[in-house]
């Protein structure tokens, strides 16, 4: 029986972080999707690069987090995906704020 | 990637994106199976550095002293040639690209056993799969940086080519350095979209790396002019890097995140020096010149850059976790201390102060891996003390 909600599944993706920038991954805004059933935790996560070699190291990570709070029997499921793809609009306004700019309107 | 990692064996199958559920029970595992090719590559950096101190007199045993000529393609295609190449096919998570380090690492092992023949076609072989492995992320991000990123690949492999037809070492460097600065840059060139630069500033880097990549086909009509072409673009992209890059804002943070950013703007003031002296010297082999202008930019540029990201990196490719420590500022500060001693001494023609910059700067490698190494053992002693705590990133 799954105990958390979104938030629940979002808060526990916020101690993801990208060491490179010091920036968690739900603030990059690399979390495109979090659906939560009765047996299963879904989640659409995306990399800022494709060609970079930290995206198992912090799939592996988000799924620990996930892992340690969620019980046993409940399916976790971290979907790596590149569509659409990530740009920096996506970051939230605190991030952008730590990079020092604002968005274009 | 979700699924790859999990999957004890297959490992490398899956590409990104395909990437689906996770077998629930498993745990995170070290990739060991990956540590061999790593270790391919530590082999040409001790040979390397061993062939390096042998050059500047410092008493080596015979075996080492061999690899002396073998100096400069150890440490490009040997060591950084295996260590992008691995983490690059880390990342597309492609079984072939895996090729990429195995080849090198074997022409590192022809080179050191006398076959040295075979060992640039190797490594042109190995340069062929990093560009085509480079190539493949385009399918899944069509972004200029990636193409960047494919362009500076195909670097090595061109300038191992000029090499096999013949050319010289010295005229075959600028092409290996564009592979490791271009490849750099491109990355940066990425993260820099945390903090968009302006379309003007694009447009300027596009310029820059035009100019680099003109200098290196210019070169063999004007060697010297194009070299100080060549060095002029590298002053240009440190401002680049210096203005535009995501460090200025990291290194306000805190722990692993600043020592990165720190390297990074400690390596991009070696990359505005040496391409500085090359601009006023031209790559003329045997000159203090020539070894300043390589030296502040492979250890104090490309080195520095690796100091900063072995701590990430490391972990990405044996999934082994390296937590931060601030001594891993001692080993920093004793690389950037030498390498500005041996270029006091190049500028001064003070052959003892170079000679003693790069026994430093020897130093400062065999300290950072042990400090590494510390880092990892530590960890792995603490985790098995409290039975199934899962602590932070890496």
């Amino acid at each position: 029986m799954n105990t958390l909600d979104d938030d629940g599944v979002r808060e526990l993706l916020s101690a993801v972080i990208d060491p490179e920038v010091g920036m968690n991954i739900v603030e990059l805004g690399l979390v495109y999707g979090i659906d939560v059933s009765q047996e299963r935790v879904h989640v659409l996560l995306t990399m800022t690069s494709a060609a970079c070699p930290m995206t198992e190291m912090i799939v592996d990570d988000a799924y620990e987090r996930l892992a340690a709070a969620l019980p046993p029997e409940t399916e976790i499921d971290i979907e790596l995906v590149w569509e659409p793809p990530w740009t920096p609009e996506r970051m939230s306004e605190a991030a952008r704020i730590v990079f020092g700019w604002h968005p274009p309107r | 990637m979700s699924a790859t990692r999990q999957r004890p064996g297959g490992a490398e199958s899956a590409a990104p994106g395909a990437a689906r559920a996770a077998p629930r029970a498993a745990v995170r595992r070290p990739a060991f199976e990956r540590l061999p090719l790593l270790l391919l590559g530590f082999v040409a950096l001790l040979a390397g550095i061993g062939g390096g101190l042998a050059r500047l007199a410092w008493p080596m045993p015979q075996a080492v002293a061999q690899a002396a000529a073998w100096h400069g393609p150890l440490m490009v295609c040997g060591f950084f040639g295996v260590v992008i190449s691995l983490e690059r096919a880390v990342a597309v998570g492609r079984a072939w690209a895996y090729a990429a380090p195995l080849l090198a690492g074997v022409g590192t092992a022809l080179a050191l056993h006398g076959l040295g023949g075979w060992a640039p076609l190797l490594y042109l072989a190995a340069g062929i799969v990093l560009a085509l492995a480079t190539l493949s992320v385009l399918q899944h991000q069509r972004e200029n940086f990636v193409v960047m990123l494919a362009l500076a690949a195909a670097l090595w492999p061109l300038g191992t080519a000029l090499w096999i037809g013949g050319a010289a070492l010295h005229e075959v460097l600028p092409w290996w350095l564009g592979f490791l600065v271009l490849t750099i840059a491109g990355e940066r060139l990425e993260l820099s979209r945390l903090m968009p630069p302006s379309p003007a500033a694009l447009r300027l880097f596009a310029l820059i790396v035009a100019a680099l990549l003109a200098a290196l086909a210019a070169a063999p009509f004007a060697a010297q002019p194009a070299a100080r072409g060549f060095g002029f673009g590298l002053v240009l992209l440190s401002c680049w890097l210096a203005r535009c890059d995501v460090a200025r804002r990291t290194v306000l943070q805190r722990g692993l995140t600043r020592f990165i950013a720190l390297c990074l703007l400690a390596g991009y003031v070696w990359l505005a020096l040496g391409g500085a002296v090359m601009v006023l010297a031209g790559l003329r082999p045997g000159t203090p010149a020539y070894d300043a202008a390589l030296h502040a930019l492979l250890l104090g540029f490309v080195f520095s850059m690796v100091f900063g990201h072995a701590p990430i990196i490391f972990p990405a490719v044996l999934r082994v976790s390296l937590p931060y420590h601030p001594v891993f500022y001692a080993p920093l500060a004793l690389l950037h201390a030498s390498v500005a001693l041996r270029l006091l001494g190049d500028a001064l023609g003070a052959y003892g102060l170079t000679r003693w910059g790069a026994l430093g700067s020897a130093l400062a490698l065999a300290a950072f891996i042990a400090v590494m190494a510390a880092a990892v053992l530590r960890s792995r002693r603490g985790r098995r003390g409290v039975a199934p705590r899962r602590s932070g990133p890496g």
